[in-house]
């Protein structure tokens, strides 16, 4: 098997990213999340590799907060479009977790299938190569393996490396894979080396039938006492892996300007309001459970998994400490005959 | 804490029993030992969940706006900061004093269950701290400024001799310095509006921020927009922030909030004071910046 061992990792970041632009998990100052290795800091920036992960998801490398679509000039009635901003440049996620690798595959399911495909999160997800960590010890907060996901066995990688205590073990899954492998070359050794067992999770989460059931809570009374405490702002979508929403929005002055795509929240009242003034879900309690039962009910209807990858974030980040599996279990463990 | 606990849940019990409350706004535990969160009893059986104890730190007065259009009268437990939040919302009219029973508790000063949950989560070097947090080392009032009972000894305030050390710094800086500082601290927002939801004193109906016709401040990640953000968010602040340090306690990119909150207190108490936000409740009375007069110095325009 090929190992790349630790001692060689910076030597392996740089060769890496010559040819492509590499994002990898660090602790910078006051933020954690993937910044590009070219801007790593010796010194001040902490490399997050051997970390469990980091707050700020890597969702940002294929589907940045802020992308700008396309510019365009006015002439009259006429409008022209100058140039649009498709990125297809290389790129390389190094060192991403199996939640967070999944969380990706839905994205790769939302923006490419169902008849429509996006040119804009395609250009940037052709041209990314996926380096997965492999995990094999949970954190407090993770239950990925409760929402479908194997964490030593990541989907969607390009290679997968895992933790062979002094080295990592390198396994190249797809041709992308193997260019990266070759752009190694004697950085990586033929070596054995032994993968650690998975520990088991302190989360419990029983997603199973959930989805199915929740199709009967629309109005359940439940919804009210979880959003009581919701302060509805947007960290739990921001720092989620797989929350995907986005407006379009343009800036303009004259007769030129551009539009861009950018994060938008489904915790924000802003999100549904109409342009005749009428807001669908203008109260918190709504918006709280639309979050919800879209991650656990709606997404999995049309693409047949929940769009959470139990990475957590969102139990690290709340301000008020909702907590997602609590609220899996209680939909799970709610005796709905009761309450009709 | 265990007698505050169960003094919170007599008067709950009490309260709700007779009717003279419909929602009791507390806390209560968690998964961890280190998580307690805002909790809202409905019922006298929910009494037995509340809990008062040293991760009590979230400012429920804010929550209070979720109820300003009901008719629900309300308990609260209250600390120093946090009462002088319900102060702010009485002078700003956003509450009836009638609809509240308030419950005062003077703080001895509180962990952060939002950085326990941090040091714990793997996402960050590791650096537990078990010290009071940040926000209640600069506290100026730890007892409460209004309530209808009280509970606990008097506290004495936290806040070191110099209050706004942090601020002169930056004010000592030179222009490029102080730019450059903000720029690094604002551009890592990510305009999840955290700071702007759990802040009491954010309490406009329709937020600037959110409102398209026309758009004032610009929905991208950049520098530019954050500033704009951030700038406004600020100057919106003065003369009405309470001080409870929720802001920035909440920030998921840790921006300094109350380096520039305090920036405005002190410059509002310089300019229009002595004053202190939200310390006193006098029916009518207005706070500084919050009234018009036709003489108002306006050459600045």
């Amino acid at each position: 098997m090929q190992i790349l061992s630790k001692s060689k990792i910076k030597d392996a970041l740089n060769q890496l990213s010559q040819n492509a632009e590499l994002f990898i998990p660090l602790a910078r100052g006051e933020e954690s999340g993937f910044y590009p290795w070219n801007s790593y800091q010796e010194g001040s920036d902490r490399l997050m590799l051997d970390a469990l992960n980091v707050l700020l998801p890597p969702k940002s490398v294929v589907f940045p907060q802020t992308e700008r679509m396309y510019s365009f000039t006015g002439n009259g009635t006429a409008v022209e479009i100058k140039e649009t901003f498709e990125s297809p440049q290389p790129r390389i996620i190094f060192g991403l977790r199996g939640c967070d690798a999944a969380a990706i595959a839905c994205f790769d399911d939302v923006f490419l299938t169902m008849g429509f495909v996006d040119s804009f999160y395609q250009a940037r997800r052709d041209n990314t190569t996926i380096v997965a960590h492999a995990c094999y010890q949970p954190g407090d907060n993770c239950f990925c393996e409760a929402m479908g996901i194997n964490p030593t066995e990541p989907v969607n990688a390009d290679v997968i490396i895992r933790d062979a205590g002094d080295a990592y073990i390198w396994e190249s899954k797809t041709d992308k894979g193997e260019k990266l492998s070759a752009a190694l070359g004697s950085l990586l050794e033929n070596k054995e080396a032994k993968a650690p067992g998975l520990q088991p999770f302190k989360q419990k989460a029983n997603y199973e039938g959930v989805a199915e059931k929740l199709k009967d809570m629309f109005e359940d009374p439940m919804w009210e006492e979880l959003a009581s405490t919701c302060q509805t702002c947007g960290i739990c979508t921001y720092v989620c892996p797989s929350c995907y929403c986005f407006d379009i929005q343009v800036k303009s002055w004259g007769d030129e300007g551009y539009r861009f795509r950018c994060y938008d929240s489904c915790m924000y009242s802003e999100y549904t309001l109409m342009a005749g003034g009428h807001n669908p879900r203008s109260h918190e309690q709504e918006r709280f459970r639309n979050r919800f039962l879209h991650k656990l009910q709606f997404f999995s209807e049309r693409y047949g998994k929940p769009l959470c990858t139990g990475c957590g974030r969102c139990i690290v980040a709340c301000p008020v400490g909702i907590n997602i599996v609590q609220i899996i279990n209680q939909v799970k463990e709610a005796d709905t005959s009761v309450r009709a | 804490m265990t007698d505050i606990t169960l003094k919170i849940r007599e008067i709950a019990t009490r309260l709700l029993q007779n009717g003279q409350v419909d929602i009791f706004m507390g806390w209560e535990k968690g998964q961890e030992e280190y998580t307690t969160r805002p909790f809202f009893a409905r019922r006298v059986e929910d009494v037995d969940k509340l809990i008062f104890n040293e991760y009590s730190i979230h400012n429920l007065s804010n929550d209070l706006l979720k109820y300003r259009d009901g008719q629900e009268k309300i308990g609260i437990v209250v600390k120093g900061c946090d009462s002088r939040g319900i102060v702010r919302l009485l002078q700003d009219g956003q509450i009836k004093r009638e609809r509240l029973y308030i419950i005062g508790v003077a703080c001895p000063g509180m962990k952060d269950p939002l950085q326990a949950v941090k040091d714990n989560s793997g996402f960050f070097p590791a650096a537990t701290s078990t010290e009071l947090a940040k926000k209640c080392g600069d506290c100026i009032e730890p007892n409460p400024v209004i309530y209808d009972e009280l509970i606990g000894d008097k506290q004495t305030p936290r806040v070191g001799e110099e209050r706004f050390k942090q601020v002169k710094d930056i004010e000592n800086m030179s222009d490029d310095q102080r730019y450059q500082f903000f720029e690094d601290v604002f551009s890592r927002c990510i305009r999840c509006y955290a700071c702007r939801q759990v802040c009491v004193a954010c309490n406009c109906r329709t937020c600037i921020f959110d409102e398209m016709k026309p758009q004032w401040v610009g929905r991208e990640t950049s520098i530019s927009d954050n500033f704009m953000y951030h700038l406004v968010r600020a100057s919106h602040m003065a003369g009405r922030c309470i001080e409870c340090g929720e802001c920035e306690r909440v920030c998921p990119v840790n921006i300094p909030l109350m380096l520039i909150n305090q920036k405005l207190i002190k410059d509002v108490n310089k300019f229009f004071g002595p004053y202190e936000a939200g310390m006193v409740y006098i029916e009518g009375a207005k706070p500084p910046l919050s009234s018009y007069q036709e003489n108002d110095p306006d050459n600045f325009l």
